[in-house]
């Protein structure tokens, strides 16, 4: 009976989406403050070149989590 | 005429209900962006109120589930509706005064099983939807949300630990206002919507909407969103204390991982198919944060506390909502039990309200 009323495959789809989901952001948020942090220590130092790669590894990290969200919002949006 | 005024009774006690539950979750998405101080607590729950408002908008799916999904809708009468709410709005004031952060759809679907119960006997009730939708992902959702939270927090540290921590700090606490509206938004959603679903099987059990043309009317969209905005507003301080400091002390980081793994739990729940409580994904991944820095950094004393709260929450819901209707149904069928029972929860409540506010209170001080 129980067996039967638990949807195992909905739930397993739950648990690993769920942890892909929180370990995307978290590390794509992390990623986005590294770069703005070292970019701007690089930019101190006078280093041109990997403040501008910091620079872009931050914009990055930050586009991507706002996709996410944005992606978030969709499922929000359309929820069953 | 008996019956209209029924009906004026249970769409008044189901945005009560609306009510308190804004007031009472509004610490499921402010609690955390308070604590690391994201946000002063009044522009927090200001903007949780508005987001909660929008995101009542978005769907209407979750209130058919509620509506259609735990109970036989022919067993279900105005009265009925009636007691479920006043089950549910009573665990509610319960669980508020003592501070502790349970679920409101689970009280709101417990006291509906439980006047159902009374009402009609154990047939009427919709034992499997209730297990499948309600009872697993319960037990799931938190533990999901305690190991994904745990996990993200590790993988923080683990990249941002050398960095210098202030402007850390000030990154971390701007990710938290997206992840905490991400939050409003899909609890306006989840809640606002179960509300909905009650007052429209109120309706259609009056006759009011037929059952093989189920929608959930325009004026009870608006309704319900403001009345859950509005609670929102008004604000459940005492566990918005418990969530945000009481579990654990947290850091910009730990919020914004417990954050985000409670939008993610909530999401991936509902894409999947589970309608689930957002008091017990962000419980659980606040829980989950907190102990993957440190394990003696949590109160497990809270924790247990607030897990007791949710094993009771089902039950002690529906004992309120068959309780309810039973002394309802000594009035006879027609309008003057549901009167006299909200007369004496109001005077209840504002009793509780007067105690709580006189125990916050300073005393004055003495010379």
């Amino acid at each position: 009976m129980i067996a039967a009323a638990i949807n195992t495959g909905a739930l397993l789809k739950m648990l690993y989406t769920s942890l892909l989901a929180s370990v995307a952001i978290a590390v794509i948020f992390s990623l986005a403050i590294l770069g703005a942090t070292r970019s701007s220590d690089m930019r101190r130092a006078r280093r041109t070149r990997p403040a501008t790669a910091y620079a872009a590894l931050a914009g990055a990290g930050l586009i991507l989590t706002a996709a996410i969200i944005a992606y978030g919002l969709i499922l929000v949006a359309n929820k069953s | 005429m008996s019956s209209d005024i029924i009906m004026v009774i249970v769409v008044g006690t189901a945005l009560a209900f609306d009510f308190t539950n804004g007031f009472h979750d509004t610490a499921n998405v402010v609690a955390t962006s308070i604590s690391t101080r994201a946000l002063a607590p009044k522009p927090a729950v200001a903007l949780a109120a508005l987001l909660n408002f929008v995101g009542a908008f978005l769907s209407l799916k979750v209130a058919a589930t509620v509506a259609q999904g735990f109970v036989e809708t022919g067993a279900v009468t105005p009265t009925v509706v009636f007691a479920g709410l006043i089950g549910a709005i009573a665990w509610n004031l319960i669980t508020w005064y003592f501070g502790l952060p349970s679920s409101s759809s689970h009280a709101l679907i417990g006291g509906l099983v439980g006047s159902v119960l009374a009402s009609a006997g154990s047939g009427a009730v919709e034992w499997q939807g209730l297990l499948d939708k309600l009872v697993v992902p319960a037990i799931v959702a938190p533990l999901v949300a305690f190991g994904a939270a745990g996990l993200a927090i590790l993988i923080v540290y683990r990249i941002v630990g050398r960095l210098r921590p202030g402007p850390v700090g000030r990154g971390f606490r701007l990710g938290q206002l997206a992840s905490s509206s991400l939050l409003s938004l899909s609890h306006g959603t989840n809640d606002a919507q179960k509300t909905m679903g009650v007052i429209t099987l109120a309706l259609v059990a009056n006759g009011d909407i037929a059952a093989s043309n189920f929608h959930v009317p325009d004026w009870v969209v608006i309704a319900a969103a403001s009345a859950i905005a509005l609670g929102t507003f008004v604000g459940g301080w005492r566990i918005i204390r418990t969530l945000g400091t009481r579990i654990i002390k947290m850091d910009a980081p730990q919020g914004f991982a417990a954050q985000g793994a409670g939008a993610a739990v909530i999401l991936a729940a509902s894409s999947a198919g589970f309608p689930l409580s957002t008091t017990h994904v962000i419980s659980g991944s606040i829980t989950g944060a907190g102990a993957a820095k440190r394990l003696s950094a949590v109160r497990w004393g809270v924790a247990g506390n607030i897990a007791r709260a949710w094993i009771l929450t089902l039950p002690a819901a529906a004992l309120f909502g068959a309780a309810v209707y039973e002394v309802s149904n000594r009035f006879g069928t027609g309008a003057t039990g549901p009167i006299v029972i909200t007369l004496v929860l109001t005077a209840t409540a504002t009793g509780l309200f007067a105690r709580r506010q006189r125990q916050t209170m300073p005393s004055p001080a003495t010379s």
